[in-house]
C-alpha cells in the first residue's frame, strides 16, 4: 500500500515546520507550568501519538478514506452523541470520553471528518456547476456535528465547523452572489441571535470585549492582561521561563488558550514573527497541495482541514493579544491538550497524503 | 471542458485564499508591533505594577525614657489585618466573611472601608489594628484556604505605655484628612501623635517607614523581595520625668480615690532651678494603648460621654480657683511695691468693711492681730483683704503674672490654656467697665475672676522657691539623634521672666509657708521632718450655676489645693497638687508629702516608701498586657467643674 516511491513525495518541509510548531509550544508549556511536569509530559505523549496517527493517515490512501467517509462521519457523529449522555464533565461542558488513561474529545475529530465527507460530496459531484440543493445538503451534513458540539456546550469548536463546510463550498464553486446573501443574512441576524441564542455568560464576554475595563476584575479581566502580557513582551521578550505575567498565573491557563501570550511575553515580537511565520508557511504550503492535488476530492479535503486549522490559529492568535473576546479556542499545534494535537496532527495526515499521492492513480 | 474550467476556478480561489492568509497574517503581525513594540513601555509599566508591590515597613516611634534611664514607653510588635482591595472579587462576601472569622461587626469593617475608598486599590485598608491571636490564626487558616485571598495579616510595631502619665506620653492614631492636606510628609494610614508628647514630638519620634519591594501572584501571594530599605526608628528621647515620682504622685491619687476623697485631679511637679518636670499627672486618666492599637467605638463612646471628662488634661487645660494659695502672690506685690513691710500687722476680727460690704475671715471671731507670717500660716482673710485693697489690683496682676500665674507656662505639651489674673485693663476690654475697688477684695483671696491651671501653680511656686524666675516647665532632657552621638542634651529653655526678688521680702513668704506646714497651718499633712517643708492649702468651693451649693453631693464639694517646695532654704522640689471636689487642700497634702518622701529617699539613695493609704496599688511599671483597664473611676460621675464662669470660689481658708 505504501509504496516506496511515495517516500519521497512527502512534504518534508511542511512537517518540519509542523514540528517546529509543536517544538515551540512544548517549550512554552514547559514555561507556564513550571518544568517537567505532569502535563509536559501528557503533551510529549499528545505528539508522539499524533505522529502515529498522520502515519496511519497517510499510509491510508484518501480516496479509500473519502470512500468511507460517511462511516466515519457516523462514528464521529455517535461518539458525539455518546458523550453527550455518558461524557466526563469539566469545567460545566461535558466534551471528554474517559478511556481510563487519556480523556478522548471528539469534537476534535469531528472537523477532520466533516472535510472527508464533505470533500468526498463535493469532489464526486458530477455537474459542473454547484446547485443550491447541494449547497443545502452540504449546510445539513454541517449542522448535525455543529449542534451536537454546540450542545455540550462547546460553542467554539462547534463554530470551527463553519469555516470547514465554507472552504469547500467556496473553492468547489458556490457562487459569489450566495456568499454575499449569507454575508447579509448574518449581519441581519446577529441582533437576533444575540438576543436569543446567546448565553448571558456569552454576551457577557462580548460585551466586556467592547470594554474591558466595565469588568476589569471579571472576564474583561483576561483580556487586559493578556494585552498586557504581549505589550509587556517588547522587541525581544523577558526570556525564557522569566515571563512575570504568565508565571505568576496573572493570565489563566497560560498553557493552554493563552500559550500564544506566554510566548510573546517570554520570546517578544522576534519569536512571535517566527512563530506566525511557520504557521503562515504551514498554511502556504498546505494551499500548494491543495493546488497539486490530483483530483477534487483531494483539494476539497485539505481545504476543508486547513479552513479550521487556520480559523483557530487566527482566532486564537488575535484572543490572545486581547484583540478577540476571550474564547476557549486552542491554537493548534501549540497549546495542551492530547485530542486537539492527535486530531491536528492527523489531519495534516490527510494534507500530506494528497499531496503525496498527486502523482497515483 | 467542465474539468479544465473546473481547475481554473478551483486555481482563482485557491489563490484568493493565499492572498488572504497572507494578508491576514500581515494584519496580526502588525498587530503585534503596535502592542509590542509601539505601546511596549506603556504594558511594561501595567506588568511591572501587577507583579510589584511597594510595601510600607511601619517604623517604630522613637522609645522614651525617663531621666535615670527607666524605659517609659516603647514599643511591642502586633499584628494588624487589613483588606488589600485590588485582589478582592465581592467587597460584601469579604467584609460578611471576615467580621464572621474575626468577631467584628460588619457595619464598622464596611464604615472603615468607606472611609478609605479613595485610596490607590493595592494599599491595605487595616480594618484590626492590634490583633489578637485567636484572630490572626483564624484569617491565617481562611487564607491558606484561598477564602480570603484579600485579607492580610502585617506584623507592625505598636506603642505600649504604662499604666501612668496618660496625658503627658498622649496618644498616637491614624492620621486624619486634613492633617494629610496640610502636611506633604504625611501619608493616609500613617500613625502620628494625636496628643500629648507624642504630639509634639511627633516628628522626631515617627522615624521613617521603610519600603519593601515583593513581587506577587495574581493571588496577592509574595512570591519574593525584590528590594528592601529597612524602617528609620524614631529617636529616642530620654525626659525629665521621675518614674518613681511620677509614680508616687499617682499612688497618690489612687490612694485619694480608695479613700473616697478625689477621683479627679491634677499635679505637676518641677524642679524649682531649671523648670524640668518631675512628674505630670491628670486624673482620671485613660489608657493610651487602646488607641494606639486602634480605639473601638465603645471605649471612645465611654471616654467622651464620661462626665469626669477622662481626656481632658486637666494639668494644663483645668481652670480652677486658686483660692488662698494665690495670697502669696498679693503678700509678694505688696511687699514689692514697697506697701507694706514684712512686719505689717493687721488686726482681724472675724469680718472687715469695704467699700460698703462685709468680707469674711473664715475664722469667727478673727485671728487678732496678725503679721504676714502668720496670716499666711492661718491663712487670714482679713490681712490679705486689707493689703490686697492697698496695692490695688493691677499691681497684683503685675506680680501674679511675673511668679506664672495667669499666663501659660510655656511647656512642651500640646493645647495649654491660660489663666486669668484679672486687671482694669482686662475688665475694660473684656466688659467695657471700669474696675471697682470692692472687686479688688475678692482678688485678694483668690476669688473673683482669678483663674489658674495646675501646671501655671506649679510655676508660681518654682518661682517662690528660686527667688524671682520664672522657669519654663519642660519634658525632654535628652535626645538620640541616631547619628552616633548618643545622648545629646536639650538646652534648658529660657525663663519666661526673671524678676529680683528682695530675698528679705521673700523670707517673710517662705517663713509663712514654712509655718503652714510646720507651724499651726492646715499643710501639716505635707511635713517631713528634716526637709522644711513649705506649702499653702487653698480650698475652693465649686458652685454650679444651675444647682445651689452644698456640701451633700460630691460634685458640689470644694477643690482642695496644695502647692508647695521643699526644702525652705534651697528648694529641690516644687509643685502644685488639685483635688477635684477633695474637700480641703490638707487632702492634696497628703499627695504631696508621699511625692517629696519618695523624691528625697531616691535622692538620697534609701529605700523608697510606700504610700500607706488603704486600697492603693504598688504598681504602675509597665506591664505586658496591652489591654489592661484605664484606671476605673470608682466616685459617681461629676460634672466638669473646670470652666471659670460656671465656677465661683468663696469662702477659702
Amino acid at each position: 500500500m505504501f509504496e516506496r516511491r511515495l517516500y519521497y513525495h512527502i512534504d518534508w518541509a511542511m512537517l518540519a515546520g509542523i514540528l517546529a510548531l509543536c517544538a515551540i509550544g512544548l517549550a512554552q508549556i514547559f514555561s507556564a507550568t513550571g518544568g517537567f511536569t505532569r502535563i509536559y509530559y501528557t503533551q510529549i505523549y499528545g505528539i508522539v501519538l499524533g505522529l502515529f496517527a498522520m502515519a496511519l493517515c497517510l499510509t491510508i490512501d484518501y480516496r479509500s478514506l473519502a470512500d468511507k467517509s460517511h462511516w466515519i462521519f457516523l462514528a464521529v457523529l455517535l461518539l458525539l452523541m455518546y458523550v453527550l449522555f455518558f461524557g466526563v464533565v469539566r469545567g460545566g461542558s461535558r466534551r471528554w470520553i474517559d478511556l481510563g488513561v487519556v480523556n478522548l474529545q471528539p469534537s476534535e475529530f469531528a472537523k477532520a471528518a466533516l472535510a472527508l465527507v464533505l470533500a468526498k460530496f463535493f469532489g464526486d459531484s458530477r455537474r459542473g456547476a454547484l446547485r443550491r440543493e447541494d449547497l443545502a445538503i452540504a449546510a445539513c451534513i454541517t449542522a448535525v456535528p455543529l449542534i451536537l458540539v454546540a450542545r455540550q456546550p462547546d460553542l467554539g469548536t462547534a463554530v470551527t465547523l463553519i469555516p470547514v463546510a465554507f472552504a469547500i463550498a467556496y473553492v468547489a464553486g458556490m457562487p459569489m452572489r450566495i456568499i454575499g446573501v449569507l454575508a447579509l443574512a448574518a449581519v441581519l441576524v446577529a441582533p437576533v441571535a444575540w438576543k436569543f441564542a446567546l448565553q448571558d455568560y456569552q454576551r457577557g464576554r462580548i460585551s466586556t470585549f467592547l470594554d474591558p475595563a466595565q469588568d476589569a476584575k471579571g472576564a474583561g479581566y483576561q483580556q487586559i492582561q493578556a494585552r498586557i502580557t504581549v505589550g509587556s513582551g517588547g522587541p525581544w521578550g523577558k526570556g525564557f521561563t522569566k515571563g512575570t505575567q504568565g508565571q505568576l498565573r496573572f493570565l489563566p491557563v497560560a498553557h493552554n488558550d493563552f500559550i500564544f501570550s506566554v510566548l510573546a511575553e517570554e520570546q517578544g515580537f522576534a519569536g512571535v514573527l517566527v512563530t506566525l511565520g511557520l504557521y503562515l508557511f504551514v498554511i502556504l504550503r498546505a494551499l500548494e497541495a491543495a493546488r497539486l492535488a490530483k483530483d477534487r476530492v483531494g483539494a476539497y479535503l485539505v481545504l476543508g482541514v486547513l479552513a479550521s486549522f487556520t480559523f483557530q490559529v487566527i482566532y486564537n492568535v488575535t484572543m490572545s493579544a486581547g484583540l478577540a473576546p476571550v474564547k476557549g479556542l486552542t491554537l493548534p499545534l501549540m497549546s495542551y491538550g492530547g485530542s486537539s494535537m492527535i486530531a491536528t496532527l492527523a489531519a495534516f495526515g490527510l494534507i500530506l497524503n494528497v499531496r503525496m499521492r498527486r502523482f497515483t492513480n | 471542458m467542465a474539468v479544465t474550467e473546473d481547475r481554473r476556478r478551483i486555481t482563482v480561489r485557491l489563490t484568493v485564499l493565499q492572498v488572504g492568509a497572507v494578508m491576514v497574517f500581515a494584519m496580526l503581525g502588525i498587530s503585534f508591533w503596535l502592542l509590542q513594540i509601539v505601546q511596549h513601555a506603556k504594558f511594561e509599566e501595567m506588568a511591572e505594577n501587577n507583579h510589584q508591590r511597594t510595601l510600607a515597613l511601619r517604623a517604630p516611634r522613637g522609645i522614651l525614657y525617663d531621666r535615670t534611664g527607666q524605659v517609659l514607653v516603647e514599643n511591642r510588635h502586633s499584628f494588624t489585618i487589613s483588606i488589600v482591595r485590588e485582589h478582592t472579587k465581592d467587597m460584601d462576601r469579604t467584609v460578611q466573611l471576615l467580621s464572621a472569622v474575626a468577631g467584628l461587626d460588619p457595619n464598622d469593617v464596611k464604615a472603615i472601608v468607606a472611609r478609605h475608598r479613595s485610596e490607590p486599590t493595592y494599599r491595605p485598608i487595616v480594618v484590626v489594628e492590634d490583633a489578637s491571636l485567636a484572630q490572626v490564626a483564624a484569617i491565617t487558616a481562611r487564607r491558606l484556604d484561598f477564602e480570603l485571598p484579600d485579607v492580610v495579616v502585617e506584623e507592625v510595631p505598636t506603642r505600649q505605655y504604662p499604666a501612668l502619665a496618660a496625658h503627658l506620653f498622649g496618644y498616637v492614631g491614624e492620621v486624619n484628612d486634613a492633617m494629610v492636606a496640610s502636611d506633604n510628609t504625611l501619608r493616609s494610614g500613617d500613625i502620628v501623635g494625636q496628643s500629648g508628647l507624642e504630639k509634639i514630638y511627633n516628628g522626631l519620634l515617627k522615624g521613617e517607614d521603610g519600603a519593601k519591594v515583593v513581587v506577587v501572584n495574581s493571588l496577592g501571594r509574595e512570591i519574593r523581595t525584590l528590594d528592601e530599605e529597612p524602617p528609620t526608628e524614631g529617636k529616642r528621647m530620654q525626659l525629665t520625668i521621675d518614674y518613681d515620682v511620677q509614680k508616687a504622685v499617682e499612688d497618690g491619687f489612687k490612694g485619694l480615690a480608695a479613700d473616697g476623697i478625689a477621683t479627679a485631679g491634677a499635679a505637676v511637679i518641677l524642679d524649682p532651678s531649671n523648670g524640668e518636670v518631675l512628674a505630670f499627672t491628670s486624673q482620671p486618666a485613660y489608657d493610651p494603648n487602646a488607641f494606639a492599637a486602634g480605639i473601638d467605638r465603645a471605649t471612645w463612646n465611654s471616654l467622651m460621654s464620661d462626665d469626669e471628662r477622662p481626656l481632658n488634661d486637666r494639668a494644663i487645660q483645668g481652670r480652677y480657683s486658686p483660692g488662698s494659695t494665690f495670697k502669696m502672690a498679693v503678700a509678694l506685690s505688696a511687699l514689692e511695691e514697697g506697701v507694706i513691710t514684712p512686719d505689717f500687722k493687721v488686726h482681724c476680727t472675724g469680718s472687715a468693711n469695704f467699700y460698703g460690704n462685709i468680707f469674711q475671715c473664715w475664722k469667727k471671731g478673727g485671728h487678732g492681730t496678725i503679721d504676714l507670717r502668720h496670716a499666711i500660716e492661718q491663712s487670714c482673710n482679713v490681712f490679705f483683704y486689707t493689703v490686697g485693697n492697698m496695692v490695688g489690683v493691677d499691681k497684683i496682676n503685675k506680680w501674679a503674672t511675673l511668679l506664672g500665674i495667669g499666663v501659660r507656662s510655656g511647656i512642651d505639651l500640646p493645647n495649654e490654656i491660660t489663666g486669668l489674673v484679672p486687671s482694669t485693663e482686662w475688665k475694660r476690654q473684656r466688659m467695657h467697665e471700669k474696675w471697682y475697688p470692692g472687686e479688688t477684695i475678692s482678688v485678694a483671696i483668690g476669688q473673683g475672676a482669678v483663674s489658674v491651671t495646675p501646671v501655671s501653680m506649679a510655676v508660681y511656686m518654682a518661682t517662690l522657691a528660686n527667688g524671682g524666675t520664672r522657669v519654663t516647665p519642660h519634658l525632654v532632657k535628652a535626645v538620640d539623634q541616631n547619628d552616633g552621638k548618643g545622648w545629646v542634651p536639650v538646652p534648658t529653655p529660657a525663663p519666661q521672666s526673671k524678676v529680683d526678688i528682695n530675698p528679705e521680702k521673700l523670707q517673710a513668704i517662705r517663713d509663712g509657708l514654712w509655718l503652714v506646714v510646720n507651724g499651726a497651718g492646715t499643710g501639716h499633712n505635707a511635713q517631713l521632718k528634716g526637709y522644711d517643708v513649705s506649702g499653702k492649702t487653698g480650698t475652693a468651693q465649686a458652685i454650679s450655676l444651675k444647682g445651689g451649693r452644698g456640701r451633700t453631693e460630691k460634685r458640689f464639694q470644694d477643690h482642695g489645693w496644695f502647692v508647695f517646695f521643699a526644702p525652705r532654704d534651697h528648694p529641690q522640689i516644687a509643685g502644685a497638687i488639685l483635688a477635684e471636689n477633695g474637700l480641703h487642700g490638707a487632702n492634696a497634702a497628703i499627695v504631696a508629702k508621699h511625692v517629696m518622701e519618695v523624691f528625697f529617699a531616691k535622692k538620697e539613695g534609701r529605700p523608697l516608701p510606700e504610700l500607706k493609704i488603704r486600697g492603693v496599688e504598688g504598681s504602675g511599671v509597665p506591664t505586658d498586657n496591652p489591654n489592661s483597664p484605664p484606671p476605673v473611676a470608682t466616685q459617681p460621675p461629676t460634672p466638669p467643674p473646670t470652666v471659670t464662669e460656671a465656677t465661683v470660689a468663696a469662702g477659702t481658708r
